[in-house]
């Protein structure tokens, strides 16, 4: 008399566990693909256009200057120019909405730490690293898009290049990691 | 004075003497650091998250008694027993700073580490202590908040130290000696803390830990503990 | 196909999920879920990524220590001392660091209320214009029928209420505080009066004395001003490269100080002022000066009868008292809390003039400020009027009288007695839920204002209040709420403050500092107040306090109050002492109530100390609850085999048992205030240190959470 099957080897269960497979890594890669393009922005901001009229980055982010965080510039830092340099646009009538209103603009950011990783980019300014090593060149973007790959062994293979006198240092966790 | 085999660079001297037993230290520490409260129960299980933790131990007998006060931190050994037994590397060692460091996202929660630190110096989280809102708004952005399953100690607030260093480095200058502190030393109201160099001799902390009244946890333990304690002159004891 | 799943697929299986789900949970940045929104104009002391630092004043207890709060993106951070203010010097204390626990309290009261004295059914929030509105018509009621019941900090809040109850016609503010009376600083105020013929708090410089005889001070812990003694203390220690200072502490209850002392005398309670007169009398003799009369009749034999303290003991330590070249004796706390409080402190302030130590280094200084006095004795008035239907308003901030005050005094009653209570109260304490109305003032990291530094500083100084965060919640400050009231009673008391607001009046008051020698000044107002909120106050560039011009003895032999006598194993003296919460206010700090209490390591609740010897005659064991009764009332403890402790005596911690508060505080351990007499001494501090109390086991037992123990204290787990 033939045995009846295994509960693991009826042709049900298989095809739902296959479902439930197929859904996961579907979701998977839609998660990794997710990631790596640039997050819907309240504004599309054409970095590309004000880049390449020569605007300085540290115009609209000064704190790469002195401290850890760039700043996403506010209404004020956008409208002291665009009140004066107007052409009509659906994105520029955007940003007079919230000048009007006096709302902030909600950017969503896009080169972000992880969790328990603290980045400060005065000491990388202050060595001479352009912006574009890690943001990559902005006069091909519009809005900034994230770069792919930039993971800890990026920032150690930078740090290697360095002198070697300070790979103790540029390779130490607590440098970054507390 | 025991030799230092090995390289050595933050140090901290607790002048028992000074300390008065106070806790300013812990309460400045947990403020600093993001450390939860875990409440009367959990306290009890001796589950407290004290990165700093004052050993009062009684001395002497009615009527000559005293309690003898020894705020106990991670000693941040040269040689530290909680590094090789972590099997995920979550407890490494620092070469630029010379202290020990508590990898949070490694760390997997075996809890060999604090089993083998004789200085009872780590502590555990055994659940997510979540603040209430508005309170989570103190949170220290320059510290990461650490979740449940995860292993945690002093790390002689290497955020500041890290900052002190960038500061300086961004003014074109050395780290002055004194200008980094940890919150319980800046705390301290009897000045009973004294953090700094101690690769440099010149070092108001080299200096303190040159006295004869000098010694350290466990010295015999061989862990060359980076904390030098500096013996109380009380009459019973101490 | 086998059969079977094997091993090796199922393994293959769960790695492949896994994999997956650390890929759908843990890994890449979460970019899309955070949105930053920038300043829409950002404030000009702001810089992106950087924290923005303001100097302010710590209000969590009456020293009031100089602080610098970090804040970032307008959040208060962390609480630091502030390097140059003369009290602290950058020191603070566990209260101090743990204040944003205030600030960011979810149980604070966000609004002003209708609170209809708890009555659920009833209370509504309101606005602040039907608020000002209750606050005009109190005002505008019968002067005689106004009270006003404040903390003790001497700050603005206090001078414009004086002045406004000067105006109205109004009984001058009440002011109390439980650490007051814990300090015995009414006491010492007149007994610095009496002796020195001028009412401030002496000086006490701690940092340049040899040896100091402390008698119930306990400097260390709360007394005063905690930070800078506790300072002065390590300069006692460690400070002086040849000379290391020797501290002796009378008291039956090892407080903190008491175990940091090189000897503690644990003498009876009740005894100290013969004590103190002995002590001046073998002083006097070994430094061949007269005796004073008061003290010449008093017999070592008498002294060492009442206290407990060996006649050799007590010549020896007179000795070493008068041998030493800069000798100091502090009289405070539980000392002065007895019927002969105030012959202890004047016999003990004159000791300091037998051995001349007054205006040297290691002496006894004056600090500059005029106290009013925080007189228990006037809250006693204050109540008894109440009881009569005396009072038709009672305005109460800054003071929790329902926790603080002894239960035996009645407060309660009394306060259903008054047909409106305002309370100004920032959390939902005791007193503001029993209340008509709340008016929540900021917190003290939300508000502007000045503190009169009394008895830290070396020098004269004011401390600065400003905001450090924009306030989080529909409150108002109390100075504002009562201007606006004056203004809308119109008439001659309006005239009298024509001030816009609390920063007018600030600014009015400080006028006077801008030509007083300060370390900076200014040729006007504002750039004064920038450089005041900069620095965080205003003080004198170098240390300058004036000596006792005199020093005056008690007139004759004193008759002693001899000491209660017990029946042995029945009755205990009993103690009840503040630790870390202060006044009881900071029992709502989360980090206040995990931090270990000094001596006994208990987190979270409250305890009763008994000796082990006492313990084990009773047949008590650590952990029983055990019901303490005195004539006044019961309270409810487990028991702490303490070591340190007199055993004829018993102690309870003050600060804890609150029937409100909010989350961190309510129903946790005992208010002791319930088993407090009412009685005074001649000063008119509460005499809380001569209470007979019993002991009586109730059978239940409850852990104490305690952190001497590593491994914890529930055993096995």
């Amino acid at each position: 008399m033939k045995q009846p099957k295994p509960w693991w080897q009826q042709p049900g269960f298989r095809v739902g566990i296959a479902l439930v497979l197929l859904i996961l890594l579907g979701g998977a890669v839609s998660a990794v693909y997710l990631t790596q393009i640039p997050p819907e922005q309240p504004i599309a901001f054409p970095h590309n256009r004000h880049v390449g009229l020569g605007a300085p980055c540290a115009y609209c982010h000064p704190g790469t200057a002195w401290g850890p965080n760039a700043g996403l510039p506010g209404i004020d830092k956008c409208w002291g120019c665009h009140q004066q340099v107007q052409k009509k646009s659906p994105e520029l009538e955007k940003l007079a909405a919230y000048v009007a209103n006096n709302q902030p603009i909600p950017w969503v950011p896009v080169a972000i730490q992880p969790e328990f990783v603290h980045f400060n980019h005065q000491p990388h300014v202050s060595a001479g690293i352009a912006c574009e090593t890690c943001h990559g060149d902005m006069t091909k973007m519009t809005v900034a898009e994230p770069q792919p790959r930039q993971n800890m062994g990026w920032c150690l293979s930078c740090h290697q290049k360095m002198a070697p006198e300070q790979w103790t240092k540029l390779s130490d966790c607590a440098t970054c990691h507390y | 004075m025991a030799e230092q085999k090995a390289p050595q660079k933050w140090g901290l001297v607790v002048d028992l003497d000074r300390c008065t037993g106070c806790n300013a230290c812990i309460a400045a520490c947990s403020m600093e650091n993001n450390i939860p409260f875990v409440g009367e129960d959990e306290v009890a299980y001796g589950r407290g998250l004290y990165w700093l933790y004052n050993k009062r131990e009684w001395r002497g007998e009615y009527p000559e008694i005293k309690p003898a006060f020894e705020p106990v931190m991670c000693q941040q050994c040269g040689n530290a027993p909680c590094e090789p037994v972590c099997p995920v590397f979550a407890s490494v060692h620092s070469e630029e700073e010379q202290i020990n460091l508590a990898v949070y996202n490694r760390c997997v929660g075996t809890r060999y580490c604090a089993n083998n630190c004789p200085y009872h110096a780590r502590q555990f989280n055994y659940f997510d202590y979540e603040l209430p809102e508005p309170m989570n708004s103190y949170l220290n952005p320059d510290v990461t908040v650490r979740r449940r399953g995860v292993m945690e100690k002093c790390t002689f607030c290497v955020q500041r130290i890290v900052r002190g260093r960038q500061k300086a480095a961004a003014e074109g200058r050395e780290v002055e000696d004194g200008e980094i502190q940890p919150a319980c030393v800046q705390a301290c109201p009897a000045g009973a803390l004294v953090f700094g160099d101690v690769s440099n001799p010149e070092s108001k902390a080299s200096q303190m830990a040159r006295n004869q009244r000098r010694y350290q946890l466990l010295e015999e333990l061989g862990t060359l503990p980076r904390v030098t304690y500096l013996k109380g002159g009380g009459r019973y004891g101490g | 196909m086998s059969n079977t799943l094997s091993r090796r697929d199922f393994l293959k299986l769960s790695g492949l999920g896994a994999a997956v789900s650390a890929v759908l949970t843990g890994c890449g940045p979460m970019a899309r879920y955070i949105v930053r929104k920038p300043y829409t104009s950002m404030p000009e002391y702001n810089q992106t990524g950087l924290s923005t630092y303001y100097a302010s004043t710590c209000r969590e207890c009456p020293a009031g220590c100089g602080i610098i709060v970090r804040t970032k993106e307008g959040r208060a951070i962390t609480i630091e001392g502030n390097p140059q203010h003369p009290v602290n010097r950058g020191r603070l204390c566990s209260r101090g660091v743990t204040a944003q626990q205030g600030l960011y309290n979810p149980d604070r009261i966000r609004g002003p209320v209708f609170q209809a004295r708890g009555d659920a059914g009833r209370a509504k929030a309101i606005t602040w214009d039907e608020a000002l509105n209750v606050v005009q018509q109190a005002l505008a009621s019968s002067p005689d029928q106004i009270a006003f019941l404040l903390g003790a900090a001497p700050d603005h809040l206090f001078d414009l209420v004086s002045e406004m109850t000067a105006t109205l016609g109004a009984p001058a503010p009440v002011r109390y505080n439980a650490l007051t009376t814990f300090e015995g600083r009414t006491t010492l105020l007149e007994a610095a009066r009496l002796t020195f013929g001028e009412e401030t708090l002496p000086y006490f410089d701690l940092a340049n004395a040899d040896v100091t005889f402390a008698f119930g001070a306990n400097f260390l812990e709360n007394w005063l001003s905690p930070v800078a003694y506790t300072r002065a203390y390590g300069e006692f220690r460690q400070g002086r490269p040849t000379r290391r200072g020797y501290l002796v502490v009378f008291e039956a209850r090892q407080s903190l100080t008491a175990g940091n002392a090189d000897e503690w005398i644990p003498i009876r309670p009740g005894s100290e002022a013969i004590l103190a007169a002995v002590f001046n009398r073998l002083v006097a003799e070994a430094r061949g000066k007269p005796v004073s009369p008061a003290f010449s009749t008093v017999t070592v034999s008498a002294a060492a009868a009442a206290s407990g303290v060996s006649e050799e003991k007590i010549r020896q330590l007179a000795q070493l008292f008068a041998a030493a070249s800069h000798p100091l004796a502090i009289p405070g706390g539980s000392a002065l809390a007895q019927a002969d409080g105030l012959m202890t402190a004047r016999s003990l302030l004159y000791l300091n003039a037998v051995v001349e130590n007054l205006g040297q280094p290691g002496g006894v200084f004056l600090t500059p400020a005029q106290v009013a006095a925080t007189d228990f004795a006037a809250v006693k008035e204050l109540v008894r009027r109440m009881t009569d239907s005396k009072v038709k308003v009672l305005f109460i901030h800054g003071v929790n009288p329902l926790f603080e005050l002894p239960g035996a005094l009645g407060f309660g009653e009394a306060l259903a007695k008054v047909p409106l209570v305002i309370s100004f109260a920032s959390f939902p304490d005791e007193t503001a839920l029993a209340s008509d109305y709340i008016l929540p003032d900021h917190t003290p990291l939300e508000s502007f204002g000045y503190q009169r530094v009394l008895a830290g500083s070396d020098r004269p100084a004011y401390s600065s209040f400003q905001p450090v965060v924009v306030p989080l919640y529909d409150t108002r400050a109390t100075a504002d709420v009562l201007l606006a009231a004056v203004k809308q009673l119109g008439m001659a008391a309006a005239q009298a403050f024509p001030y816009k607001d609390e920063v007018e009046y600030i600014q009015q008051k400080l006028l006077p500092l801008i030509e007083a020698g300060g370390f900076y000044t200014a040729p006007e107002i504002f750039t004064f107040w920038s450089r005041w909120l900069q620095y965080g106050g205003w003080w004198k560039p170098q240390a300058e306090l004036s000596a006792p011009r005199q020093a005056v003895p008690p007139e004759e032999a004193f008759p002693f109050t001899p000491p209660v006598e017990l029946e042995e194993g029945k009755q205990f003296y009993l103690i009840t002492f503040p630790n870390h919460f202060g006044d009881g206010s900071g029992a709502n700090r989360p980090w206040l109530q995990e931090l270990p209490d000094w001596m006994t390591t208990v987190t979270w609740n409250s305890w009763v100390e008994i000796h082990p010897k006492t313990a084990e005659e009773l047949g008590l064991h650590d952990d029983d609850v055990v019901r303490i009764s005195t004539p006044f009332g019961f309270v409810e403890a487990s028991v702490y085999r303490y070591p340190a402790i007199r055993p004829d005596t018993i102690a309870i911690p003050f600060g804890q048992g609150h029937t409100a508060l909010g989350r961190w505080a309510e129903g946790r351990g005992c208010n002791p205030a319930q088993v407090l007499p009412t009685t005074t001494n001649a000063a008119g501090d509460l005499t809380f240190g001569s209470v007979v109390a019993t002991i009586l086991p109730t059978g239940k037992r409850r852990p104490l959470a305690r952190v001497e123990s590593k491994e914890g204290i529930y055993g096995e787990h």
